[in-house]
């Protein structure tokens, strides 16, 4: 599509769901996915992106989605929260959060989890530093980030 | 091994005896499955149909009268629903209440700024239109037209002749001044071996800056004239208090709803301004209306912490380094409106030694504001600022008097055996043993080795520095400190709420007046409940979150300053209780008219104590109750199994004239020690190791308890090495968001390790203390092991609590400056 | 917080994409959006059309020549540091990526927009002058290389002329040794000053966040004091800011570019 467009259909698949919706250019794509999608699970935390409570893994790379336009995630696959789990059942790293109380509030959790994920499908046996610089790009406000080394840590332990 | 009296000997970990119940286990966290999902619900994920998004429009000086506001462009944008002006807000609502004193009484705290504006971002208008985007071009297109008026950022400068006003009807920036005068400074000056005097100590302004904005989801109901907001208001009694007055409204018609939060740490208390603006706009508009704080709105004008100076202090001290008083000269910049404030001006008095036996102690306090963002409690609320202050001066003193950091503070300790501790002020330390604590920390750094580390260090061109921060979380107010400040104020004691409920099919129902932001209520309180009935905690329900509606609530319900483990929980601890007596009146008489105590509850069942197989299952004394009461005698069918309690701690009104009393009930602490080591050529230093040990008496459940030592650790180190809200000359905030203000991530944090010891506190049921806040130790910690760092190069003081690389290179290339600021004067 | 009103094309190749920024005058190229998209959305900077680079594959590639390594701008800072190509030829290149920021801002992050966006705290432009880099700029009349000592032309601003695009970027090969020393906000953060140095003999040393663009420094001897004194005597206008002032800047440029100039001798 090289003509310029203010405002398109597009198609996004999220966590195996396919879904079509008119956009415009300028709408952020964790917008998109918070109030186009109710996807409410990815969170907003600031606006430079910094914080990364928006990370979501699209085309299997991790980034942040308030740092990318809806409209460029036409025919993409998106991995968000909401589908680590399968059939009902957690993923090893959402048990381990809960174990390892690496969650307080919860409102940094979904981008941590999808960092934390996206290191693992890479990295199955991380160091201790590889951990922390997998999710430097996730601010924690209420944990100090010790429990949810250990977590990341334990689930890595856990395997598949 | 529970205590319920002042114990001779704290808990220590090796020692621990495995309690029976679910009390002191980490049992896992009811609010997990729903949060590691994504399916918690935060104010921001509810919609409504028809809903609007509302985008402010703030203003761009610190200090301005605003002489017109014309919303007639933005009007014109197609799917802009409406507007509100400061005009407005002045004809519908009246002022915010305020607690100060005149002068301070009379300053004018309206939703939006009206006539001036006293803050860069400070709402001047707002626009609601049908998308987020939409409501953010409109809110261009509003034209404000604004004459600059000179700003005040300097509060030392705020009540000099020339100084800018910012709040005419009060015609001066005083917020609060008075005399803190207690035991006899002037006979301990005469005693003292030494007076050491410090110019001056600058706590510097932050915030714990929670990951998610504040805000809210609006609506009206025009038929009962009821407001709902979806919202994330953590004190929603206050929040009532401010906006119910100013809507002309009863509080009823406020209704408050949050489930999950995403951290508050103090900055959700003051949110009343936004809320009414939005409250104004959903009934001018019928219409939902919608509010989302963009972070760089909640770094310029949502609240900050405290920002203190502390002027002329002179410490009395003895040659063996007995402490005997200190004096000085305080003042805090509460920013452009008090909101909340003068309340730090008393609150820090419940540490007034902090963790020393100080006998004498005479502060002059004085409160100005300033064109800065407004205050709101901040995690450690004006105790931190107080705390960090007696570190700084206790650190300093050994420093010049060339005293051994910890043998000072362990002579100087209030010590074990002599808790409770009255302090000169009267409050009531309950329990604890900071020298014990201290001696875990100093042994998990190794502190033995540290002058080995210390060559090793050097070897490699740095300097090694160990310091030590003690601190104290004070939890469960007693409001009628308030009085200390404006003996018109009628408030006094505490309270919380909780309700526990036997429904028809067993299920056991709690609902808390509290609103958690992540402290994790929803389990600690099914641990107490599940005690108390002989069930499990998954076997009871707590409702999520805080629903004013709905959850039974008190005038000082909330959740704020490390009290929940009192008063949360003690209203919990009371209700179930009730219904626990409940259960078994019913059982006894439908177990063949037994006496009560013959009845135990366990497993979900009701049974008689000798004969274990008489049981009724919790099912079936609901059912009876619930429809089947008939068969009930008569004296007992006025039972509900609905039981509701209040938890009133046992305080009086303090004493006016003496500014004397007991302002707190539970008094956990913390001691650290940090070790770091600094760059001499560059300044920037890393922290190489690091201990917390905490008491905050009998742990409901060690997991939570430990993350809140982890996480308060995080945000006073975050507060220690980068995190400052600092203005330039115009009002100017430099550090309005992530990218400048610089909050610690996964690779900043030190090796962090932890410890505790268990001191119970003998007033309250459950012999634990509130916790949470962590009284900034991370900081205090910080600073004194810099100073230790320094030492060799030019010997500079640390006189300020946050510390970049910049400032400490200042320190080393330029010691005489900080030297000057201490004297001391030997006799 | 929210863009303004913009149009957006996917351009298939570089003269697709040409076309659309001479078309359009006021439109931006979009890379990686890790600096462009926040910029928008703090409505600092206006762009009528955003032209997405991220479809155009041939810029996206690193080859290996003999003149040392051709690097395009859609090169992410994550491909940067993995590539087999970089370790072999540049490694400096790499290691240097790696500390950028964090794992999703790398995912994203362009090399072309790091280095035209000539933000002063940015890690690359000092590499790459100090590599001494040559960049390919195309336009409307054609294909230009541009030195990367002539590139920056102040902050926010190359040489990339209005229509024009980065096509490349050419790094020597390696003959001595590379380095880099800075000191941050925060562990792998913003840069305060940060310093990269390249070691053959004598060492060319290019100081970052100290001008508008980055200061070479070419001193004969690698040893610290010829270092300190060539920084020492060179022209520098540090800023003022929040996290330093500008005498605290001098003093960190000295200590980081001794430091890079090590680095850069004991890698040679």
């Amino acid at each position: 599509m090289s003509e310029p467009v203010a405002q398109k259909t597009i198609g996004v698949t999220v966590n195996g769901t396919t879904y079509e919706r008119e956009v415009e250019a300028r709408r952020l794509l964790v917008h998109f996915i918070r109030d186009d999608l109710d996807l409410t699970g990815t969170h907003v935390g600031c606006d430079t992106g910094n914080c990364g409570a928006c990370s979501v893994i699209v085309d299997g790379t991790l980034l942040k989605s308030c740092m990318m336009l809806a409209i460029q995630a036409d025919g993409a696959l998106i991995e968000t929260v909401e589908g680590l789990g399968a059939d009902g059942d957690l993923h090893r790293l959402q048990e381990t959060f809960g174990e390892h109380h690496a969650l307080q509030c919860g409102y940094c959790t979904p981008g941590m989890l999808m960092s934390a994920k996206a290191l693992l499908d890479e990295n199955p046996e991380p160091t201790e530093r590889e951990i922390r610089r997998a999710i430097q790009g996730n601010i924690c406000r209420c944990t100090g980030y010790v429990n949810i080394v250990e977590a990341i840590a334990a689930a890595a332990e856990a395997g598949t | 091994m529970t205590e319920t009296s002042a114990p001779t000997s704290a808990l220590v970990v090796e020692e621990q005896e495995t309690r029976p119940g679910f009390i002191g286990t980490s049992v896992p966290r009811k609010e997990d499955r729903r949060l590691v999902q994504g399916e918690g619900v935060f104010f921001d994920d509810v919609k409504r149909h028809g809903m609007g998004f509302v985008h402010f429009v703030r203003s761009p000086y610190a200090h301005a009268k605003i002489v017109s506001v014309d919303v007639a462009r933005a009007l014109e944008l197609k799917d802009v629903y409406g507007t509100l002006t400061g005009d407005e807000v002045a004809i519908l609502t009246d002022p915010f209440f305020e607690m100060s004193v005149p002068p301070g009484s009379e300053i004018k705290d309206y939703a939006l700024a009206v006539g001036k504006t006293r803050f860069v971002g400070e709402p001047v208008a707002a626009v609601v239109a049908a998308t987020r985007e939409l409501a953010r071009d409109a809110a261009e297109l509003v034209e404000v037209e604004y004459e600059p008026l000179e700003p005040l950022v300097d509060a030392r400068r705020a009540q000099e002749p020339d100084a800018p006003i910012l709040h005419e009807d009060a015609g001066s920036n005083l917020v609060w001044e008075g005399v803190f005068d207690w035991g006899d400074w002037d006979s301990c000056v005469a005693a003292a071996d030494h007076v050491v005097r410090i110019k001056e100590l600058h706590f510097d302004r932050f915030s714990s800056t929670p990951l998610e904005c504040s805000g809210c989801l609006v609506e009206f109901n025009r038929g009962t004239g009821q407001w709902t907001m979806h919202c994330n208001h953590q004190m929603p009694g206050i929040g009532a208090i401010w906006m119910a007055p100013a809507l002309r409204v009863g509080t009823d018609k406020l209704r408050f709803v949050t489930q999950d939060i995403g951290g508050a740490f103090g900055n959700k208390i003051c949110l009343h301004p936004y809320f009414v603006a939005c409250c104004l706009l959903a009934r001018k508009l019928n219409r939902p209306v919608q509010w989302t704080e963009w972070r760089t709105d909640q770094h310029t004008a949502n609240a900050h912490g405290n920002e203190r100076w502390f002027e002329d202090t002179e410490v009395a001290v003895k040659a063996d380094g007995t402490l005997l008083g200190f004096k000085t000269s305080a003042i805090d910049d509460c920013g452009a409106f008090p909101r909340y404030e003068p309340l730090g001006c008393i609150i820090w008095a419940q540490v007034t030694p902090g963790c020393y036996r100080w006998q004498n102690v005479h502060v002059d306090f004085t409160q100005v504001a300033t064109n800065k963002s407004p205050v709101s409690p901040n995690r450690g609320y004006s105790r931190m600022q107080h705390l960090w202050f007696t570190e700084r001066v206790i650190d300093i003193v050994a420093n010049e008097l060339g005293l051994d950091p910890v043998a000072v503070r362990k002579r100087n300790y209030v010590k074990a055996d002599e808790f409770p501790w009255t302090t000169p002020n009267g409050c009531v330390y309950d329990s604890g043993d900071y020298a014990r604590c201290l001696d875990i920390a100093l042994e998990l750094v190794e502190h033995e080795r540290i002058d080995e580390r210390r060559r090793d260090a050097e070897s490699r061109g740095k300097l090694l520095g160990v310091g030590i921060g003690s601190t104290l979380d004070s939890g469960t107010n007693n409001f009628g400190q308030s009085q200390l400040l404006n003996p018109d104020l009628q408030f006094s004691g505490n309270n919380e709420v909780a309700t526990v409920k036997l429904d028809i099919f067993g299920e056991v129902v709690v609902t808390l007046g509290t609103v958690p932001q992540g402290q994790g209520h929803e389990t600690t309180a099914a641990q107490v409940v599940a005690d108390a009935l002989g069930i499990s905690p998954d076997e009871v329900t707590v409702r999520p979150g805080h629903d004013t509606y709905w959850n039974s609530h008190a005038g000082f319900s909330g959740t704020y300053a490390s009290q929940f483990a009192v008063t949360g929980l003690g209203a919990v601890k009371g209700a179930v209780d009730q219904l626990a007596g409940e259960i078994r009146t019913i059982a006894a008489a439908v177990l063949g008219g037994v006496p009560e105590d013959a009845v135990v509850l366990e497993g979900g069942f009701a049974k008689l104590r000798d004969n274990p197989e008489a049981a009724i299952p919790f099912m079936g004394i609901g059912a009876i109750v619930n429809a089947n009461n008939a068969i009930l005698p008569e004296e007992i069918r006025h039972v509900t199994l609905n039981c509701r309690y209040v938890y009133v701690p046992p305080f009086e009104v303090p004493d006016k004239e003496r500014k004397y009393g007991n302002l707190t009930l539970t008094y956990a602490s913390q001691i650290h020690v940090c070790v770091l080591e600094v760059d001499p050529e560059t300044g920037a230093y890393e922290i190489v190791d690091y201990a917390a040990v905490d008491d905050c008496g009998n742990r409901i459940h060690p997991q939570i308890v430990e993350g809140q030592v982890h996480g308060a650790t995080a945000q006073a180190l975050g507060a220690a090495t980068h995190e400052t809200f600092t203005y330039d000359e115009q009002g100017n905030l430099l550090t309005p968001n992530f990218y400048d203000y610089h909050v610690p991530h996964a690779l900043d944090m030190p090796p962090l390790k932890t410890g505790y010891i268990e001191s119970p506190s003998p007033f309250t049921s459950l012999g634990a203390k509130g916790m949470g806040e962590g009284g900034g130790a991370g900081i205090h910690a910080v600073c004194a092991a810099l100073q230790d760092a320094l030492r060799p190069v030019g010997n500079p003081i640390v006189y300020d609590s946050c510390n970049p690389p910049h400032r400490v290179w200042e320190l080393i290339s330029n010691p005489e400056e900080s030297r000057g600021r201490v004297a001391v004067e030997s006799r | 917080m929210l863009l303004a009103s913009v149009e957006y094309a996917r351009p298939r190749s570089v003269d697709e994409a040409l076309s659309l920024l001479a078309a359009n005058p006021n439109g931006r190229a979009l890379a990686g959006g890790q600096t462009l998209v926040n910029v928008l959305k703090a409505r600092i900077a206006a762009a009528e059309l955003l032209v997405d680079l991220n479809d155009i594959s041939e810029l996206r590639e690193i080859r290996e020549t003999d003149e040392g390594l051709e690097v395009g701008p859609m090169v992410t800072y994550t491909q940067l540091a993995r590539a087999e190509e970089v370790h072999r030829g540049r490694p400096i290149l790499g290691e240097v990526a790696a500390q950028i920021a964090d794992v999703q801002v790398r995912n994203r992050g362009t090399v072309g927009g790091n280095v035209c966006s000539s933000d002063p705290t940015n890690h690359l432009p000092p590499v790459l002058v100090a590599l001494g880099a040559t960049m390919k700029v195309a336009g409307a009349s054609g294909t230009r290389t541009v030195p990367a000592e002539e590139f920056f032309l102040g902050v926010y601003m190359t040489a990339v002329g209005s229509g024009e695009l980065l096509t490349g970027i050419s790094i020597p090969r390696r003959e001595g040794g590379d380095g880099f020393a800075s000191v941050t906000i925060g562990v792998d953060g913003t840069c305060i000053v940060n310093a990269a140095a390249s070691a053959n003999g004598g060492v060319r040393v290019a100081l970052g966040c100290v001008s508008a663009t980055p200061v070479l420094v070419e001193v004969a001897s690698a040893d610290e004091e010829s270092v300190r004194a060539a920084v020492g005597a060179a022209e520098l206008d540090p800023p003022s800011d929040i996290h330093a002032p500008a005498e605290y800047r001098r003093q960190l440029a000295r200590v980081v570019a001794t430091r890079a100039a090590r680095q850069a001798s004991e890698a040679a």
